[in-house]
């Protein structure tokens, strides 16, 4: 095999070598190689299969934009990880990769029938084709879809890595370390500004650190040796922070980007373990440069997609940055002088190389250098095909016509291994554009620029169109100055020596004798869109790139059309006789480069995933086998399951043992606001329905807020403590909604009334003891107070202590029990829970959890806001009219009470329903009907609650039903999927409604 | 006798950080705007309630923290919270100068020092700690995990942290989780 590492360089170890896997076969490479760049050094070409024709593709680039080169790393194992770009994944000992979409191998990839039958599957054929016939859908198109469908397999077990987030603030942020964002952050860190950059790459440079021609030089340097001291002097300033290894995946509005960091992807697997793998760093900067460099375009002709046929600065940067060539019978074929540096180097490595270029003629420094060294040069001359299954063996070119609307002269068929193929640059203005910025299109190089209009970021080198090298330091020396308000810098004087391009000549689409529709001139490389796709497009009547991506799928596989959205556009524009820069660009969106999940999510995995609340008396329950439910963020016992029982069990014996003797529930989770102030009772008039200005000190009263819509919002019990003192509750997930509401109001609604609000939530455990025996529990532990019903009747408080511990002791019922509250600092509230487990023993007290609570309410028809409710519920609909104040002036929502809708009489209303079969028990949500024969079927509402209640030994619900109040008596069905359940519409009261219980 | 129970908290060191948890301590939540308000707390604090948003003023017993142009919190070593609450709301809150509310219980206290306080609290803060690290005495009211703290900055790396009670003890799982890849 031949030697392809012709050459030592500064940036790989070729003292330190390393072996790798590809497609099970065992290679080696050096420390510093890419996967891309150790495989060409072996001759591996030939690296994956093209998504739709599964044709053989082979490396073609050196970045991020690679289209073709995305392989499937440690396939087979839970480190897994498909569609990475082996031009960007650093070579480390142990690291195994296979090729992708190919089966049974690379090689001999039976989907690569697609290539012959691909006049029968243009762009668009699944949407002619999968419409027809309809029974196919299911169990043929849509199985073979899935199945053809992605790239690469997904990891099916759980990822061992870790990933973490982190937040750093800056003064600059340098997105980008080529030599323009060398320069900006030289300028920006001298300033005295806090400074960040960042580049994706693991050695800072860009594409000027392997610069090595006579034709660029700096201060009389050779450009990299220039460039190679500024970085050695940057790295020794104090507030300039360089992070390698990392990408911008995004840049949001007010500069705020997100930045992926690989911290152990280049590590040996040994070495990678316990660490974090990746760290995406969330940063907020005051000012962004970004100097994200440019892509270079490659061009469009027959055949474009051979292995072998790779852009050419990326020739060069594997030839003088990884030693390694890609082919030994080259050539350039160009329409700039970009490419001219590619078959310099060449050329001084004694590596054969011709020219191949589109333009007449041109005289510029580089172009007369390379004809001076004798390289031969096709001028006026374009490829018309290429040759070689697997890999590039030869070509075939042709001279163009005088206006390179066609081709003409003879054939000239030459021997090829790599093409090296430039087709001009495109600014990478991604971040720009994702920032908000809006672009300029400059028609003399056909590139689309920022367009700058604030003085937040600014776009410098490259990626502002700047691509001669004088040009790329003085205007970002110029730029930065201005954005940083500098009077002069250190590059001023900055002497530049580089030739200059003199002439320019684009063609979107290379012509052939070969009518468009045989030839295979790739526009998107991984989503096999051509030329001829765009065409159709066109043909078939879509004219905005946005709806001709959608319909070839140009730009949208996983390099985002990075190559292919320039030659979409323009072949559009030529088509459509358009102007390029009138028809704008694509959306790019972040992410720049795919973000792994594990990077998204970072540690909020496994016990992090979401955050917990917990009440004081937690670990009382879990100690006595509580299940937990989750009611916002809180962790709420649901039920105490005793031995085998199942969860009805248990909630049938709990909601028995609280109606017969006792039951004690944790209600600390519900929210509590302490209200002061002089305006105190006129603040809760305007903000619940009922009125408070009358309520004494010492009670209680229930009260409903309303949205401004009328809906109810939120309910709860509030006690007067003092003359202007009131403690309100709320439920347990409206809580931090109540306050900011509230606290909105009075700062913006309400300025003139005194009134100060304090959240109390987790101040207080809450214990709620109720049931018949409830009172004598409540007296063995606060002997003092009376509890005589007339001294302590319902919704009163009464101050308490229990062993020298100031409470205080509320008769309120949620259960219509007969029920006690008690308030406690939180620091004693699972002693008190445990004093009030030990006073009822002789009672049978039992802990209930949310789903006894829920059914004892349920029985009293008692509403939960969330559940029998769902943001379009008045209190009228709730059958709650008592408790809407008809004297207050105004109060939250009053308004909207009035309105025609909502005073319309045939509007959902809360009953309760009754099976017909008691023991029937209905589904929750579950729709209710009158007459299920007639189609359609009117829906007339749904069950909201459902229980079976052992206390009445029967199936009980809760329902919105239309018109409902006028419907008491009536039949109504409840269709299920296997039977229809009859019910009867009820009075929502179900048990004790005259409420002896709650006042005996 | 009831027994005090504080969220499961211990005490942990690791590189260059170390994470207690700093209770008990009372802490009242003050709120009010007139000029009798200011100076009631004045004379039964000797304290002058910070006015410059975030940031706070301490004397030999008390801490008070800025948390909003008409609210603070004072904080301060102790068990006995009738004398100072009960002080402060006869004199404030019963007369209508403002409101005062006892809340030692609703916040936990956490205290993190080390040279790498900054760092733990960077990892799932978005708060800009360059200029608040620098100089003590300043307030965050921030999120830390997606769970809302105040962060006073008593000494050079060391804060006192200050989250729900209810929220502590998974807080306080995150941070010894973070505190390792410091």
């Amino acid at each position: 095999m031949p030697n392809y590492r012709v050459k030592k360089t500064d940036y790989v170890d070729q003292t330190n070598r390393i072996s790798f896997k590809f497609d099970g076969k065992t290679y080696f490479g050096f420390k510093g190689d890419t996967l891309a760049s150790a495989l060409l050094s072996n001759g591996i070409h030939l690296v994956g299969r093209s998504f739709k024709y599964h044709r053989p593709r082979g490396i073609m680039t050196c970045g991020s934009e690679e289209p073709n080169a995305i392989c499937q790393i440690n396939p087979g194992t839970d480190l897994t990880e498909p569609n990475v770009r082996a031009t960007e994944i650093e070579l480390y000992e142990g690291l195994e990769a296979s090729s992708q979409n190919c089966w049974p191998n690379v090689n001999f990839d039976i989907g690569g029938i697609n290539n012959f039958i691909s006049p029968f599957i243009p762009a668009g054929f699944y949407y002619k084709t999968f419409m027809w016939p309809k029974s196919f859908w299911k169990n043929i198109y849509e199985p073979l879809i899935r199945k053809s469908a992605g790239l690469g397999k997904s990891p099916t077990l759980p990822d061992p890595d870790l990933y973490d987030h982190k937040h750093i603030h800056c003064d600059i942020l340098v997105i980008g370390g080529g030599i323009s964002g060398i320069i900006a952050a030289k300028i920006a860190a001298k300033s005295g500004s806090n400074t960040i950059l960042i580049d994706d790459k693991n050695t800072l440079g860009g594409s000027t650190i392997f610069q090595n021609n006579e034709n660029f030089k700096i201060n009389d340097e050779i450009s990299k040796d220039w460039l190679f001291k500024e970085i050695e002097e940057l790295k020794k300033l104090k507030n300039l922070t360089i992070k390698t290894r990392t990408s911008v995946a995004a840049y949001h509005s007010y500069n705020y980007l997100l930045a992926k960091e690989n911290l152990t992807d280049h590590l040996s697997k040994n070495n990678k373990t316990s660490n974090i793998r990746q760290r995406l760093w969330k940063i907020r900067s005051n000012k962004v440069i970004i100097a994200s460099g440019a892509i270079e375009r490659p061009l469009v002709f027959n055949n474009n997609d051979r292995p072998g046929i790779i852009l050419a600065s990326s020739v060069n940067k594997y030839l003088n940055f990884y030693g390694v060539i890609c082919g030994e019978n080259n050539f350039v074929f160009t329409n700039n002088d970009s490419a001219y540096e590619t078959a310099l180097s060449l050329f001084e490595k004694g590596i054969q190389i011709k020219i191949i270029d589109i333009r007449k003629k041109t005289n510029s420094k580089i172009v007369k250098r390379v004809e001076k060294l004798g390289i031969d040069i096709y001028w006026n001359s374009t490829v018309t095909n290429t040759f070689g299954y697997r890999k590039l063996n030869s070509i075939e070119i042709m001279n163009l016509s005088e206006d390179g609307s066609n081709v003409i002269g003879k054939k000239i068929k030459a021997k090829c291994d790599c093409l090296a193929v430039s087709g001009g640059w495109t600014p990478m203005v991604h971040m720009h554009t994702q920032s908000g910025g809006k672009l300029n299109f400059r028609e003399s190089d056909q590139v689309f620029l920022p367009k700058e209009l604030d003085s937040e970021h600014i776009s410098v080198g490259s990626c502002n169109g700047d691509f001669e090298l004088d040009d790329i330091i003085k205007n970002t020396n110029e730029k930065v100055k201005s954005l940083l308000n500098l009077k002069e810098t250190e590059f001023e004087k900055t002497y530049v020596s580089c030739t200059k391009e003199l002439d320019k000549r684009n063609i979107w689409l290379l012509p052939n004798k070969i009518t468009l529709g045989k030839t295979k001139s790739f526009i998107d490389f991984q989503n096999d869109s051509t030329a001829k796709d765009i065409k159709l497009a066109l043909r078939e009547g879509f004219r905005s790139i946005e709806h001709v991506k959608r319909y070839t799928t140009t730009g949208m596989a996983t390099d985002q059309g990075k190559l292919s959205n320039m030659h979409a556009l323009g072949i559009i524009s030529e088509t459509a006789g358009v102007k390029m820069g009138t028809l704008g660009t694509t959306t790019f969106r972040p992410p720049f480069t795919p973000l792994t999940f594990g990077a998204i999510v970072g540690r909020n995995v496994g016990q992090f995933f979401d955050i917990t609340r917990r009440t004081s008396i937690h670990e009382w329950h879990i100690k006595n086998n509580a299940k937990f439910e989750n009611v916002g963020q809180w962790k709420r016992p649901w039920y105490y399951p005793k031995e085998n029982e199942n969860m009805h069990q248990a909630v049938q014996r709990e909601s028995k043992a609280a109606r017969d003797s006792a039951g004690i529930l944790d209600a600390s989770t519900l929210g509590k606001i302490d209200i002061q102030g002089s305006d105190a009772s006129e603040f809760l008039n305007r903000v619940y329905t009922n009125a408070w200005s009358k309520l004494a000190i010492g009670k209680c009263r229930y009260g409903l807020m309303l949205n401004e819509d009328g809906m109810v919002y939120d309910d709860g019990v509030t006690t007067r403590l003092g003359d202007n003192h009131f403690l309100m509750t709320t439920t347990t997930g409206g809580a931090a909604n109540v306050l900011s509401k509230l606290e909105d109001y009075l700062q913006t609604e309400w300025p003139e009334l005194d009134v100060f609000l304090t959240s109390v939530t987790d101040q207080y455990s809450t214990v709620s003891i109720c049931g018949p025996n409830s009172k004598k529990i409540l007296i063995k532990l606060f002997p003092s107070v009376n509890f005589n019903d007339d001294d302590f009747t319902h919704m009163s408080f009464k101050n308490s202590t229990i062993n020298n511990i100031n409470c205080r002791i509320m008769r309120i019922s949620f259960t219509g029990e007969l029920s006690y509250e008690i308030n406690i600092e939180a620091k004693y509230g699972k002693s008190l829970w445990e004093k009030c487990i030990e006073a009822g023993k002789d009672f049978n007290i039992t802990p209930y959890g949310t789903e006894t609570m829920h059914l004892l309410r349920a029985e009293k028809g008692f509403i939960i806001v969330g559940q029998d409710t769902d943001g379009t519920m008045t209190p009228i609909d709730l059958q709650m009219d008592w408790i809407v104040s008809k004297k207050k002036y105004d109060f939250i929502g009053k308004r909207s009470l009035y309105r025609s809708d909502t005073i319309r009489e045939d509007r959902k209303q809360l009953v309760g329903l009754l099976t017909e079969d008691p023991k029937e028990i209905l589904e929750e949500g579950a729709q209710i009907v009158s007459n299920i024969s007639k189609k359609p079927v009117e829906m007339l509402g749904h069950v909201t609650s459902s229980y079976f209640s052992p206390n009445l030994n029967k199936s009980i619900a809760l329902a919105v039903v239309r018109n409902g109040k006028k419907m008491k008596g009536q039949k109504l069905l409840v269709p299920m999927e296997n039977k229809n359940i009859n019910v009867i519409v009820s009075d929502s009261i179900f048990l004790d409604k005259e409420n002896k219980r709650l006042n005996a | 006798m009831l027994n005090i129970n504080f969220p499961k908290i211990d005490k942990k060191t690791f590189n260059d950080l170390e994470l207690s948890l700093a209770e008990e301590k009372i802490k009242i939540n003050i709120r009010g705007k007139n000029k009798d308000f200011f100076t009631k707390v004045g004379k039964i604090t000797s304290i002058i309630l910070p006015t410059e948003a975030n940031t706070s003023s301490s004397n030999e017993k008390f801490n008070a923290l800025w948390l909003s142009p008409d609210e603070w919190i004072i904080y301060f070593d102790g068990k006995d919270t009738n004398k100072v609450i009960n002080n402060l709301f006869n004199e404030i809150s019963k007369l209508n100068f403002g409101a005062i509310t006892d809340i030692s219980d609703h916040w936990v206290c956490i205290n993190i020092k080390g040279r790498k306080t900054f760092d733990l609290l960077s990892s799932s803060s978005p708060f800009n700690f360059n200029s608040f690290k620098k100089s003590k005495n300043n307030v965050a009211q921030t999120v830390l995990n997606h769970t809302d703290v105040i962060i006073h900055h008593k000494e050079v790396d060391d804060v006192n942290l200050f989250v729900r009670r209810s929220f502590a003890e998974d807080l306080w799982l995150w941070i010894n989780d973070s505190a390792r890849f410091l």
